[in-house]
């Protein structure tokens, strides 16, 4: 059997047993939720449907009930969607990268994260479709055959990159997902006595028995799909940068974009998989299962992908002034000095210098402070993506044309009701949903579990 | 009736008779038939038998073949299911709406071709010859009578925009009394016996100068005794009196631009609303040509930046106090030259040395000179003339001609304020008002109306019924200038006529019809201008065709200047204050006859840029020094002040301008239309968030602006467009002004802008393209030695053009390629374009709100900047940071030098924005059009946003429908929306719309082309801005024709691309602005 290192820390503490684990993560499931879960969805779904009431005035009205104009044609309708695609990227690399490179902390984070991963997609999802001008005919950038002869999609657009690059992601993330689930959700079903919930869980997880050959396939696909996986973590987010990169407006057209986007996406999806994490282990009482170490070790990625995206920033101002083509330069000095400079502060200060502040030991391993930090970080993230997208296009070229944004109600009201839809989509995987890869859990219990480490195991 | 049928009925009639019994009883009975009336067994067995007639379902039942049969159950139910569906199907069915042809085809009127009708445009302050374009009979467009008209029928954005008048439906649609619809022979049988009953007749009118209208209203005068009074809404009456005083004839002189080398104007707005602005802009046009070498020099001395100043090469900010003195010291310094003196002039805060390179430059253009003053005081104007008189601008050729003058502005003052007394006293027993609106336009407005109660009988003829109209006993609705016959004389030397291109719309009558009535004539008004002209056929029709025909002899006046010139001039008085205020008008809204016009109200000014209101313009120094908001944008809103008039209060809005005088406030005339909720058309009203009109504490609605024409006064009964010794106070309130423009400066990117001085461009012409110092193409470094000198170095680079992504759209020499070049030197920004393409393409209107929040829709603006004091070689030179000189670029300079520059879309040929779409709903055609293909759009927005000349138009809403807009939009109201263009879809809501170079006309011109088999000839197809452009700056034609206009002036040394630095390649070429100044004094 695999031994690991004494001094590493366990991953699960406490005296776990095989069943223990089991308990923790089918109890939730099987036992009534209690008050505080009702409380919390009753006011995640009415933000939720109040989102929804704010998208139905928009399709029914027009896309001016937003704040965009002739100059400022994309403002939070793409920051969102940028910044949920962002957010999604968390859930792949922890599933599928570190899968590939044998990381075994991810078991206790994955499935929570891969969640949030496809709740997040489906939020940015909506953004591209209700931003459209005419979301009935939307259907149009797909490569369909058509009725009006050989009218076809343009494949030079990246707009259109962008569809394959987030269906396929999505599609890919989905079944990932669900393959991981299926053990799990027949756990479940055994655990189970009502006959209705029994068989809906006996449905989902498609008849698996748990022998031999059921675990060779799962493993087997496990991998396969990690495989695949992995690239579309680099490769959605670089072609989402490339919606910007492809175009001729300073401050979009810079190659540095697309390992810049892939590091911020990891950097906000990680801050935002701790935000979710440190609530619910404290809520659902899996102290154990994700600890300080977890913590930790998400908090180093944070401060590697905080960086990268740090330099990424000086680097951008470096060949802004470098280049010496005056419309890009005037870009940056616009973007620190000009009217929305303190959206570019505001960046700066979350994105820049807070993730620094990991460095210590004392902060990263504290779990209130990595809390605040994790929202900070995501609400620089998406100051990230309205600095580049407002500020750019606000004063680009033609100086006639310079003009300004200003968000309106439904401009706001759009993006908190897609924040009451995740809540509410994450809250009811919280309640219905292994939360943890148990049976995934359970392979590493006898080599990193606390009590089996230091041999205290009975 | 089958056999046994027969017997049984035979055997019937032998047993019963039952109702021939009855009948014999004299029983009135019905029966049903012979068996019922014979009582036959047949029949008494069949009304027994429930189901008459064999049934048949044992035997089909029965049949023993039946599961032979090929129709089967699935089949069945397939045919059931067909049935069912195409039953559902057919009941869905659209309503067909059908389109009725003509019985008999008019010959003339073929169904989608435009036919065009020579016509007059003339409402007493603007005048053209033009053309109209109908459509079905009905007119949608306004262009200029090319062939025949004066200066080639230059017009502007008003006469443009007042074909969407006609289609108005807050015009009168009846004839009305006291309020209550009556008939027009009952209107016109009151009329004929109260008119003259109880007193004096007098006809009110604007300038009327056709000889049949005038003879109309001299069969009328004759009749009644009556007396004619011409009040025009804008008097010019100081300088038919100076003329009169001077040269003895009352008049006002040709001027002639085109002639002029060097021209001075004080106060004089001449390329926007004096006198006949727009002709004078065709001729300042001409005389401003740098490759004729000699360009006219053009200085301008004014209080406000009006858009003749901002063409100005000189220009020097004064009081309209002073305007006097600056005349005065002109004359004086002239005088000095002709060995004369006697002029006191005083010098004092007026830019001394600008006056003397002036008048300099006026000596030695002697002849070729021209001097105009916007003054409507009697003695500054005789001054003016003395200093025409003393330059010898009179002389044949000159460029002034009082020989044959222009009818315009013959109203007096002194007339309406008499009249105004003579109502008051009650020795007027009628008035007739004929389209003039004295208690809108009039400074004495209040007491007009106040008079108007006076009189037994008062009428309006008069297309609304406005401020004037609402307070008259009978409004009688005359006609729109498009429905009726007239004729018009701008010029002794010839007469226009107008023709009627579509029946009067509503139960109007056209005034001159109206008179002859009254008068007792019973012709129509079509005989009576006939038999006025007395052409003969041919003549009168070659006349109707043209639209006009040369007729009345010219006068002779002979030109001195005046004895008593220099104590003329000695007399002229100025009294200034420490703050004044200059009226003026806008080149959008003019008087403010058609406020109510929702293409001229979002038309932004050609200075300020604002849309759909006036307001206080100061000077940015003003601005700042006390404490007012200098930034005017989305939620930057104006401060309000409350100014004191001449004893009246009145709040506005404070726009910032650059180049304002400091102490002086604009404000423009013209607005405040309805202000008593009379019916003067939507939008002439205020709307809020739901496109309601906004209401008053009392319920009226809110015009949109304030009316400054009751703040003028009068000197000596006439009227003065300043006002002195006025005070303002800040209220602490903000109001938001609407701007299409929020950005001044054009930050030193001479990628957008191209500008040089006369001297550079001069010394420069030969060269090619590309290579003046003032214009040279980007060139990039390549690592190759591409000049052949052996080493790789900085010379070695290739243009931009060589640099590109995406392989080349083959439109260079193959087929057509459309193609557009835009003179930035005769550009005066005047805005006819605007206006043409906003006709032209059914462009939407969406209100002041939409504005603020830069949603304009404009295809074609005009981008207007500013120079600044500042640049980055200043920054540098002054050891100023980068950061902090950009910041400091912003500001425009206190007096700027002012570009206007055309702004649609490029049409590149590496069109950024067609790359991106993912749907490819925007695409370059094989004749260099980047098209829009508006029902494949989705609305993603990237293209607009990847455009770099941000000229893509988003449909935010559904402009058509949509509450929001109901009273602005025009597409919105069922009557003004036949001025929609039929070849033009209107766009749809989601989807993103540009200009498209007029492609419908594109189309059509080729069809013609191809119709006659011949190549499309140059010329043949133009764009409605390059048709409606009054100085030809905007071209149209194929760059791919060897011979065509547009491809010898894209080669131009002063031809570029707009910011060609971006590769995207435009079929669009801007000319280098040239400015005729001094090539040292940029700083000017």
């Amino acid at each position: 059997m695999h031994r690991e290192a004494a001094i590493r820390e366990p991953l699960i503490l406490g005296h776990k047993t095989y069943k223990d684990i089991t308990d923790d993560v089918v109890g939730p499931i099987i036992n009534p939720a209690p008050r505080p879960w009702y409380i919390l969805i009753t006011i995640t779904g009415l933000i939720a449907l109040y989102g929804i009431g704010c998208i139905m005035y928009l399709i029914g009205t027009g896309i001016g009930v937003w704040g965009l104009n002739k100059t400022v044609d994309w403002a939070w309708d793409i920051t969102n969607f940028v910044w949920w695609v962002g957010i999604g990227h968390a859930g792949t690399l922890i599933s599928a990268v570190l899968l590939l490179f044998r990381q075994k902390w991810r078991m206790a984070i994955n499935r929570s994260a891969e969640a949030m991963t496809i709740f997040a997609v489906i939020m940015a999802a909506t953004f591209p479709g209700i931003h459209m001008g005419r979301l009935w005919v939307g259907y149009w950038v797909l490569p369909l055959p058509n009725q009006f002869g050989s009218l076809w999609v343009n494949f030079n657009s990246p707009l259109l990159w962008d569809v394959f690059a987030i269906s396929t992601y999505f599609s890919v993330s989905l079944v990932f997902w669900y393959i991981g689930l299926i053990p799990d959700f027949a756990t479940i079903r055994d655990r189970l006595v009502k006959p209705l919930p029994k068989k809906i869980y006996s449905i989902l997880s498609f008849g698996w028995s748990g022998r031999a050959k059921n675990w060779t396939r799962f493993e087997e696909v496990s991998l396969v799909l990690a495989g695949i996986a992995t690239p579309l973590v680099f490769s959605v987010h670089s072609i989402v940068s490339m919606d910007f990169a492809t175009s001729v407006i300073p401050g979009w057209h810079t190659t540095i974009f697309p390992p810049y986007f892939v590091s911020g996406a990891v950097f906000s999806g990680f801050a935002m998989v701790l935000t979710l994490l440190l609530i619910m282990r404290k809520v659902m009482r899996l102290e154990a299962y994700i600890h300080v170490k977890h913590v930790e070790y998400m908090n180093i990625v944070i401060i590697v992908t905080g960086s990268i995206v740090g330099v990424a920033y000086l680097t951008e101002l470096f060949v802004s002034w470098y280049s010496g083509v005056e419309y890009e330069s005037y870009a940056f000095i616009n973007r620190f000095s000009g009217p929305y400079s303190w959206a570019y502060w505001i960046m700066m200060t979350c994105n820049v210098i807070s993730p620094q502040l990991f460095w210590f030991k004392k902060i990263r391993r504290n779990l209130i402070l990595t809390f605040i930090l994790s929202i900070v970080v995501n609400i620089g993230m998406w100051f990230e993506r309205y600095v580049i997208i407002v500020t750019s296009l606000h004063r680009d070229y033609n100086p006639s044309s310079w003009g300004e944004f200003h968000a309106t109600a439904m401009d706001i009201g759009i993006f908190i009701g897609t924040i009451g839809i995740f809540s509410t989509l994450f809250l009811l995987f919280a309640r219905f949903f292994p939360v943890l890869a148990l049976n995934e859990l359970k392979t590493i219990l006898k080599s990193s579990g606390e009590s089996y480490k230091n041999d205290k195991h009975h | 009736m089958t056999n046994s049928q027969s017997k049984n009925w035979e055997a019937g009639n032998a047993e019963n008779v039952t109702i021939k019994q009855i009948i014999r009883m004299r029983k009135k009975i019905y029966w049903t038939g012979p068996e019922e009336l014979d009582n036959t067994p047949v029949f008494q067995e069949a009304i027994n038998n429930e189901f008459s007639g064999e049934q048949t379902v044992d035997a089909f039942l029965g049949d023993e073949r039946l599961c032979e049969t090929s129709t089967g159950r699935r089949d069945f139910l397939k045919f059931m299911g067909f049935s069912l569906t195409s039953a559902t199907l057919a009941a869905c069915e659209a309503p067909v709406i059908k389109a009725i042809p003509y019985v008999n085809k008019p010959e003339e009127i073929t169904p989608g071709v435009a036919n065009y009708y020579a016509s007059t445009y003339c409402d007493g302050m603007d005048y053209a010859n033009i053309l109209v374009k109908t459509r079905e009979g009905r007119p949608i467009f306004i262009k200029s009578n090319g062939d025949h008209g004066i200066e080639g029928g230059a017009l502007n954005a008003r006469i443009n925009a007042s074909v969407l008048g006609l289609y108005d439906s807050a015009r009168v649609a009846g004839p009305m009394k006291n309020g209550d619809k009556i008939t027009w022979a009952s209107a016109d049988a009151d009329l004929v016996s109260a008119i003259g009953q109880g007193g004096k007749v007098v006809l009110v009118t604007p300038t009327i100068t056709g000889p049949a209208s005038l003879r109309a209203i001299d069969a009328f005068k004759t009749k009644y005794a009556a007396e004619h009074i011409v009040f025009d809404s804008i008097s010019y009456s100081a300088i038919r009196k100076a003329n009169l005083a001077d040269y003895g004839v009352n008049a006002i002189p040709q001027y002639n631009f085109a002639k002029a080398k060097t021209i001075v104007s004080v106060g004089a707005d001449f390329l926007s609303t004096w006198l006949t602005s727009n002709l004078y802009t065709a001729q300042y046009a001409k005389s401003r040509k740098p490759e004729n070498g000699a360009m006219a020099r053009h200085y301008q001395f004014e209080a406000n930046l009006s858009l003749t100043g901002s063409n100005a090469d000189y220009r020097s900010a004064v009081k309209p106090s002073e305007y006097g003195t600056v005349v005065k010291a002109i004359f004086s310094k002239l005088l000095s030259k002709a060995g004369q003196s006697g002029v006191n002039a005083s010098l004092d805060g007026l830019d001394a040395a600008l006056i003397d390179k002036a008048t300099n430059d006026l000596w030695s253009s002697k002849g070729n000179a021209l001097v105009v003053c916007g003054s409507n005081d009697l003695n500054i104007q005789r001054t003016v003339n003395a200093i025409n008189a003393l330059l010898g601008n009179y002389a044949a050729g000159g460029t002034i001609d009082l020989t044959n003058p222009l009818n315009l502005g013959k109203g007096d003052e002194a007339d309406l304020a008499r009249l105004i007394a003579e109502m008051s006293s009650g020795s007027v027993g009628t008035v007739v008002l004929w389209d003039v609106n004295p208690v809108y336009h009039s400074h004495q407005g209040e007491a007009f109306k106040k008079a108007l109660a006076k009189p037994a009988t008062t009428v309006a003829i008069s297309l609304y019924a406005d401020e004037t109209a609402s307070n008259c006993k009978y409004i009688l609705p005359g006609t729109h200038y498009l429905e009726s016959w007239s004729d018009h004389s701008l010029l002794g030397s010839r007469v226009d006529l107008a023709q009627p291109v579509i029946s009067p719309l509503y139960d109007s009558r056209q005034a001159q019809e109206s008179l002859l009535r009254w008068t007792g004539v019973q012709s129509s008004f079509y005989d009576f201008l006939r038999e006025t002209h007395g052409k003969d056929e041919l003549t009168w029709n070659m006349g109707v065709h043209n639209g006009t025909f040369v007729s009345q002899p010219i006068l002779t006046v002979d030109v001195v200047m005046s004895a008593d010139a220099i104590s003329v001039a000695n007399a002229i008085t100025a009294t200034g204050s420490e703050w004044e205020i200059e009226f003026y008008q806008k080149t959008g809204i003019g008087s403010g006859t058609q406020a109510n016009n929702p293409w001229l109200q979002e038309l932004p000014d050609p200075v300020t840029k604002i849309t759909w209101d006036n307001y206080a313009t100061m000077s940015l120094l003003d601005v700042e020094s006390n404490g007012l908001n200098k930034y005017i944008a989305q939620k930057d809103h104006a401060s309000v002040i409350k100014l004191t008039v001449n004893g009246k209060e009145v709040e506005l809005p404070v726009f910032p301008q650059p180049g304002q005088k400091q102490g002086t406030i604009g404000i423009a005339l013209g607005y405040g239309r309805g202000a008593n909720g009379e019916l003067v058309g939507k939008a002439a009203y205020q709307t809020g968030t739901k496109g309601e009109h906004l209401t008053g504490a009392d319920g009226t609605p809110i015009s949109v602006g304030k009316n400054a024409f009751a703040l003028l006064t009068a000197k000596e009964n006439a009227v003065q467009y300043y006002a002195t010794g006025i005070s303002w106070e800040k209220t602490g309130a903000t109001y938001p002004l609407a701007s299409t423009q929020i950005h001044s400066t054009v930050m030193g990117r001479d990628g957008v802008v191209k500008e040089t001085e006369i001297a550079t461009f001069l010394s420069e012409k030969d060269k090619k393209r590309g290579e003046a110092s003032f214009n040279k193409f980007v060139k990039l470094g390549v690592h190759q030695d591409i000049n052949g000198d052996g080493k790789i170095d900085a010379q070695d680079a290739l243009h931009v053009k060589e640099f590109d992504l995406w392989a080349p759209h083959p439109v260079e020499g193959v087929g057509h390629r459309w193609g557009m070049t835009i003179d930035l030197t005769s550009c005066t920004g005047c805005g006819a374009c605007v206006t043409a393409c906003h006709s032209e393409n059914n462009v939407p209107v969406v209100g002041k709100d939409e504005v603020l929040v830069h949603r304009d829709m404009h295809w074609m603006r005009i981008d207007r900047f500013y120079s600044s004091d500042y640049s980055l070689e200043r920054g540098e030179a002054e050891g100023v940071g980068v950061i902090a000189s950009y910041g400091k670029m912003e500001r425009p300079s206190d007096n700027p030098q002012t570009v206007h520059m055309p702004m649609m879309c490029q049409h590149c040929n590496h069109a950024p924005c067609e790359t991106v779409c993912p749907v490819s709903a925007t695409t370059h055609s094989n004749e260099g059009l980047n098209q829009m293909t508006y029902n494949r759009c989705i609305g993603t927005r990237y293209c607009a946003n990847n455009c770099p000349y941000k000229v893509r138009r988003f449909n935010w809403f559904n402009y058509t429908a949509y509450s929001k807009f109901k009273n602005v939009n025009p597409a919105q109201d069922e009557i003004s929306r036949m001025v929609l263009n039929p070849d033009v879809t209107v766009r749809t809501r989601g989807v993103m719309e540009k200009c498209s170079m007029c492609v419908q006309r594109i189309q059509g011109g080729k069809l013609e082309a191809k119709k006659a088999g011949m190549p499309v000839a140059d010329g043949a197809i133009v764009s409605a801005c390059a048709e409606a452009c009054p100085t030809h700056a905007i071209q149209f034609g194929d760059l791919n024709d060897a011979k065509s206009k547009v491809q010898s002036i894209s080669d131009n040394v002063r031809s570029y691309n707009a910011l060609e630095e971006v590769g995207t390649q435009p079929n669009i070429y801007y000319l280098a602005k040239v400015r005729n100044m001094d090539s040292n004094s940029n700083e000017a």
